[in-house]
């Protein structure tokens, strides 16, 4: 589960701040809004964007703090608040532009011709933010639910308000956008060659 | 259309996808957190309990000094009272002894105006009753002195004791109605 996962917060912490204490709350803030801000701007790309996410994550926070029933750790929950905040975001971006969340491949980029060059390739270095970046909003956050988040299709599916197909098909799109890249890296590290390897049914 | 990647490329991605670093946000986004938490009241004012902390000591050293003077007052009027009893019994018993009553009447009277003094001022606001009842209290106690001011009342006259007996009455009632009055309001704070 990221890094959040990693992050151990005292009970004691997540009382006084259920109770409205500042220093407990800022507390929670230093440790998690590194991951919460890395999330908003995985999600939207926009540093601006992702600012006003961690600010409506921590708020949300601290308005909701109370009803903690710490039945898991706090930042599994505050990881939840998180990526609902951002998928909120890009469901609305999608709304106010009048279109449907299916159609944002349209608007990708095609595929550099470099990335599908083998001399080229061998040159590149693995960066795998440059590749997520070029994905679709909701294709990226697909992914980063799905192999980061450890999320299943149902659990995107019901957070985007969507069918699980929904969630494998833009799953399908991205990794076939990163496919190429992900060879490249294979192929530096002499690993064994992919045509011998098992290959995933269900993705 | 092939959606599928191999063991080895799933795992490449999840790792490198898990081991991208975070970034952290500009130290200015917790200062508009802050506001917007100050402005929605999300946070308990740590100042607020402290000076509810003052409060509380403030009310609590004002109702222990109203305590030691009501208890002092209440000393004092025993005592006066035991003195009085006394006094009351020498009348009935010896009326020669009319002077010795008379100064000891003299001094109780100064002792309870010593313990009026030394009672805290009156609160601002006073109950309309109360107020009635101390001026009336300071009025007759007013027409006593003005009596026992006049020259032609001889001092040492059977008179003389009635009027002091009177004002040290009038005192001690006035007395007992600002305790009680005291004793109201520091009750009403609490």
């Amino acid at each position: 589960m990221s890094k959040f996962a990693d992050i151990q917060i005292d009970p004691a912490i997540v009382e006084k701040a259920a109770r409205g204490d500042k220093k407990a709350h800022e507390i929670l803030y230093r440790a998690f809004a590194g991951p919460v801000y890395s999330v908003g701007l995985r999600f939207t790309r926009v540093p601006a964007h992702a600012e006003d996410l961690l600010q409506e994550t921590f708020i949300e926070v601290m308005r909701s703090i109370s009803k903690f029933r710490g039945s898991a750790p706090v930042g599994a929950w505050i990881r939840r608040i998180a990526i609902s905040k951002a998928l909120m975001f890009l469901r609305s971006a999608w709304h106010a532009k009048g279109q449907s969340m299916d159609d944002d491949w349209e608007e990708v980029i095609k595929p550099q011709s470099s990335i599908s060059q083998g001399s080229q390739r061998q040159e590149q270095a693995m960066d795998l933010e440059a590749a997520l970046a070029a994905l679709p909003p909701i294709s990226r956050a697909v992914v980063w639910l799905h192999d980061v988040e450890g999320y299943t299709h149902r659990e995107i599916a019901a957070l985007m308000g969507k069918s699980e197909s929904f969630s494998k098909s833009q799953l399908s799109r991205a990794y076939q956008r990163l496919r190429p890249l992900l060879h490249t890296e294979l192929e530096r590290q002499d690993a064994k060659s992919l045509s011998g390897s098992p290959v995933l049914k269900n993705c | 259309m092939s959606c599928s990647l191999s063991v080895e490329e799933r795992d490449l991605l999840q790792k490198h996808l898990g081991d991208l670093e975070d970034t952290m946000p500009p130290r200015y986004v917790w200062h508009r957190i802050e506001e917007q938490a100050h402005a929605e009241g999300l946070f308990k004012r740590s100042i607020g309990v402290h000076v509810k902390w003052l409060a509380g000591l403030g009310t609590a050293a004002a109702l222990f000094l109203a305590v030691i003077n009501f208890s002092t007052v209440k000393m004092t009027v025993d005592q006066e009272s035991q003195y009085q009893t006394k006094t009351t019994v020498l009348d009935e018993t010896d009326g020669a002894n009319s002077n010795q009553n008379l100064n000891s009447l003299m001094v109780q009277s100064r002792a309870i105006e010593r313990n009026l003094r030394i009672l805290p001022a009156q609160p601002k606001i006073v109950r309309v009753g109360t107020a009635v009842t101390i001026t009336e209290i300071e009025d007759r106690i007013a027409e006593v002195d003005y009596y026992l001011n006049n020259s032609e009342v001889d001092l040492e006259s059977p008179e003389a004791e009635i009027y002091w007996r009177e004002r040290v009455r009038l005192m001690n009632s006035l007395l007992d109605v600002r305790s009680a009055q005291l004793q109201q309001v520091v009750f009403d704070q609490r």
